[in-house]
């Protein structure tokens, strides 16, 4: 029993989740306060001790069932299913079981001892305990034969077989169907006989194949998302596939929750100031000088206000989308924040986002309702815009984070309007979904701008975003 | 306590609260090792309640501690009583003159005044909050957390402390331990990941939205007043909103409510009127109304189509012939 759970949770931590021995030790003495019960209980009692993300679920489920049923049941059903195909009732069905029984006996007794293997006569007579234990063992010393990770279900059915000696069993068991009529069964029964053995090999191929299965998710568990997550996190923004894109968005949804997180955890701390002696003397004159009433003093909470351009441009497509979604949920998150997105005009997108729903604002938002998101990127004349309309709203207390590539289409860069927006604002970050080394060439003009940025980062994929992020609200 | 599986499910419906087998098996555990149950779930699906009916079931005083950003030791342990023993010390002022009477220097005054500082550090001036209170209660109790992923992680880490070893140490006083291990019941609305070590030490248990027959059950058990035709509408209603891409999909609190309210407004029947004017109660957000009424609308298009199909006049149908 022991055994079993641990190589269960060996099993599931191949699947990618992650269960310590406190889990499995957690998970043993639970069974042992229900005891085993039905299939269903040991799948709860399972479930509650290892299973600890709900996103575990799903696969914890599909692992149970198919370590803990899949042979099992794969026997006893084709035990029941042999039945129906040779079209009689269960009760003939035993009868001629019964027949090949008393044949087999008689058999053994002509020819002295040339009894049938153990699997042959367990596979004939049904005795599903023995089958499971047989090919539970023919599993195991596959398994213990190095060299078959990575094979494929066939390989594996092939090397199950071999470990059964299925070639033998075939041999005997058909040596068997020929020598029905020998051994004094009349015609019609024989014919039976022949078809049940006929019917339990393909019975025997196919529980094989149920068990190479098993094996195969054994050995080559599915790639799981948290695994497949980290590699997205190095993936650039160009490259993403549809079903990627779709992860993406979950992956930026939780920045956004642990930005929400780390900014509620500093502003706890600033809540309380040092001991405000004076304050505390005035205020305790009315208890005659005794300090019942300790005052502190109170921080100043440092709101930060945050002005986000957003370069939404054919050239960063894919990039601006997530980019959207990273500013919403730093609007989201901030109580002053002001999102622009540009192209060559420079547009307000403030009211969209507090209005609309994240999708809808996004897809509102690259739709062009707010400005025109094809024509040609032209990032001097959209920062001129900025400069003539926004550049009041900006002061000391403000973080002004652009993002973009920087690719002007050799327009000119007007970058004196960063210029001034870093002389007014608290800091300038630009953002650049672009690899490093391309920034400056041909008509990039990130080595003009970077001039007048406090922070240049690139930032192409996940994983580059969350360390700014960390940069941004630790700072 | 519990004496099996089948019993936690057979307490639970006498409480009006009907489980799944899950979550009785979690409950069973819990009470039988002695763990902590982590409860997770979407708002609304009966995470606090759980906890509350485990008290009745089991006759235990429930102990609950709402977490909350900024939640600190002080309010969630024990807390001097700053004001309580600067009192004492104004009114026993003469007291002290009296200890001090006869002192010669300055240390042995000091020493004399630190003897008896014991006093000032008892427990009589300790104000309990809700974890020491479940970790001293004389009698077993159920100790609820409620929404550990709103708190910080410094104050995850220092709840872990306390369920593993269920003993809290005060400097001035020495460490007390539980005169009983309380049941304690986390619940976690998933707002962020709650670290690993703490879901290691706990039994996990993911409530979802309940089916629709058993939604209906709970339905009928908690408002026995509603109609079972109307019942039934308002659970489908609910469970095929719940496909929908909503903010906040509509939870069982939500149609107890809707249900509670079509009661008193002594609604027989589901019609779009009806439906419309009542949909606040189940929708927390303009954008999910609007997205739920086209929805709706089918919905009673489909109703209409099935008792036509039973033969009976539709309303409507009436206004046109006359």
């Amino acid at each position: 029993m022991e055994a079993r759970i641990l190589e269960f949770a060996a099993l599931l931590r191949k699947h990618g989740m992650r269960i310590s021995p406190a889990e499995s030790l957690d998970s043993l003495l639970a069974l042992q306060s229900t005891g085993l019960g039905t299939r269903d209980t040991v799948k709860e009692v399972l479930r509650a001790t290892m299973v600890k993300r709900s996103s575990d679920l799903p696969t914890f489920d599909e692992v149970f069932d198919l370590y803990f049923s899949a042979l099992g049941e794969a026997i006893r059903e084709s035990g029941e299913q042999a039945a129906q195909a040779l079209g009689t009732t269960l009760a003939d069905y035993q009868k001629l079981l019964e027949q090949l029984e008393e044949l087999l006996k008689k058999r053994q007794e002509q020819q002295g001892g040339n009894e049938l293997s153990e699997l042959a006569r367990a596979l004939l007579r049904h005795d599903d305990g023995t089958l499971q234990r047989r090919m539970r063992e023919a599993s195991e010393s596959m398994r213990e034969g190095s060299g078959q990770s990575g094979k494929q279900e066939g390989q594996l059915g092939h090397a199950i077989g071999e470990q059964l000696r299925l070639g033998e069993i075939v041999r005997e068991l058909e040596g068997l169907s020929d020598e029905l009529e020998q051994l004094g069964a009349d015609a019609e029964t024989a014919a039976k006989l022949r078809e049940l053995i006929k019917r339990r090999l393909a019975d025997l191929a196919d529980i094989i194949k149920r068990a190479a299965r098993l094996e195969a998710a054994r050995e080559n568990p599915k790639p799981k998302d948290a695994t497949g997550l980290q590699s997205l996190g190095e993936k650039s923004f160009y490259y993403l596939t549809e079903d990627e894109i779709r992860k993406m968005k979950d992956a930026v949804a939780r920045l956004a929750h642990r930005l929400k997180h780390v900014v509620s955890i500093k502003r706890q701390r600033a809540k309380r100031g040092a001991f405000d002696l004076q304050r505390t003397l005035r205020h305790n004159t009315q208890f005659g000088g005794v300090p019942f009433d300790v005052q502190f003093d109170r921080r100043k909470k440092n709101r930060p206000q945050i002005v986000v351009l957003c370069d939404v441009s054919d050239s960063v497509r894919n990039v601006s989308r997530f980019m959207l979604q990273f500013v919403y949920s730093l609007q989201d998150l901030y109580s002053k924040v002001r999102s622009f997105i540009f192209v060559s005009d420079m547009g307000e997108v403030t009211k969209l986002f507090e209005d609309h729903d994240i999708n809808e604002a996004i897809e509102l938002a690259l739709r062009g309702d707010v400005i025109n998101v094809f024509a040609h990127s032209d990032f001097g004349r959209a920062f001129k815009m900025f400069h003539r309309d926004h550049l009041a709203s900006i002061n000391r207390r403000t973080t002004v984070i652009v993002l973009g590539d920087a690719r002007n289409n050799y327009n000119l860069p007007h970058e004196w309007v960063l210029r001034d927006v870093q002389r007014k604002a608290k800091q300038v970050i630009w953002l650049n979904p672009e690899n490093k080394t391309t920034w400056g060439f041909g008509d990039s003009e990130m080595d003009r701008y970077m001039a007048f940025c406090d922070v240049v980062e690139e930032c192409r994929n996940l994983n580059q975003l969350y360390r700014v992020v960390d940069r941004l609200v630790l700072s | 306590m519990f004496s099996s599986i089948d019993d936690v499910v057979q307490q639970f419906a006498g409480q009006k609260y009907i489980c799944s087998r899950s979550i009785a098996t979690v409950v069973y555990l819990a009470s039988k090792m002695g763990k902590p149950i982590l409860v997770e779930g979407p708002a609304g699906v009966g995470k606090t309640e759980l906890a509350k009916v485990i008290s009745r079931c089991l006759d235990q005083e429930l102990i609950r501690l709402q977490c909350y950003e900024g939640l600190d030791e002080a309010k969630a342990l024990y807390e001097w009583e700053y004001g309580k023993q600067l009192l004492y010390t104004q009114i026993l002022k003469d007291k002290i003159g009296e200890v001090l009477a006869g002192t010669g220097t300055l240390r042995e005054a000091v020493d004399r005044i630190s003897a008896q500082d014991g006093v000032f550090f008892s427990e009589r001036f300790i104000l309990p909050r809700p974890l020491l209170r479940a970790i001293t209660s004389e009698k077993p109790a159920v100790l609820l957390v409620d929404e550990i992923d709103k708190s910080d992680s410094e104050f995850e880490a220092f709840l872990l402390e306390i369920l593993s070893d269920f003993q809290v140490s005060v400097p001035e006083l020495g460490t007390i331990s539980a005169k009983n291990i309380p049941l304690v019941i986390l619940t976690s609305n998933n707002s962020r990941e709650v670290s690993d070590a703490l879901k290691r030490r706990c039994l996990h248990l993911f409530i979802d939205y309940p089916s629709q027959a058993h939604e209906l059950e709970i339905v009928k058990l908690k408002v026995p007043e509603v109609a079972d035709a109307l019942a039934a509408d308002v659970v489908s209603v609910v469970q095929s909103v719940r496909k929908l891409d909503l903010k906040k999909s509509p939870s069982i609190s939500e149609t107890l409510d809707w249900a509670r309210a079509l009661a008193l407004l002594n609604v027989e029947s589901l019609g779009e009127d009806t439906v419309n004017d009542t949909l606040t109660t189940i929708f927390k957000y303009e954008g999910d109304v609007r997205k739920a009424q086209t929805e709706l609308r089918d919905f009673m298009a489909r109703q209409k189509a099935r008792t036509r199909a039973d033969g009976q006049p539709d309303p409507a149908d009436k206004d046109v012939l006359h």
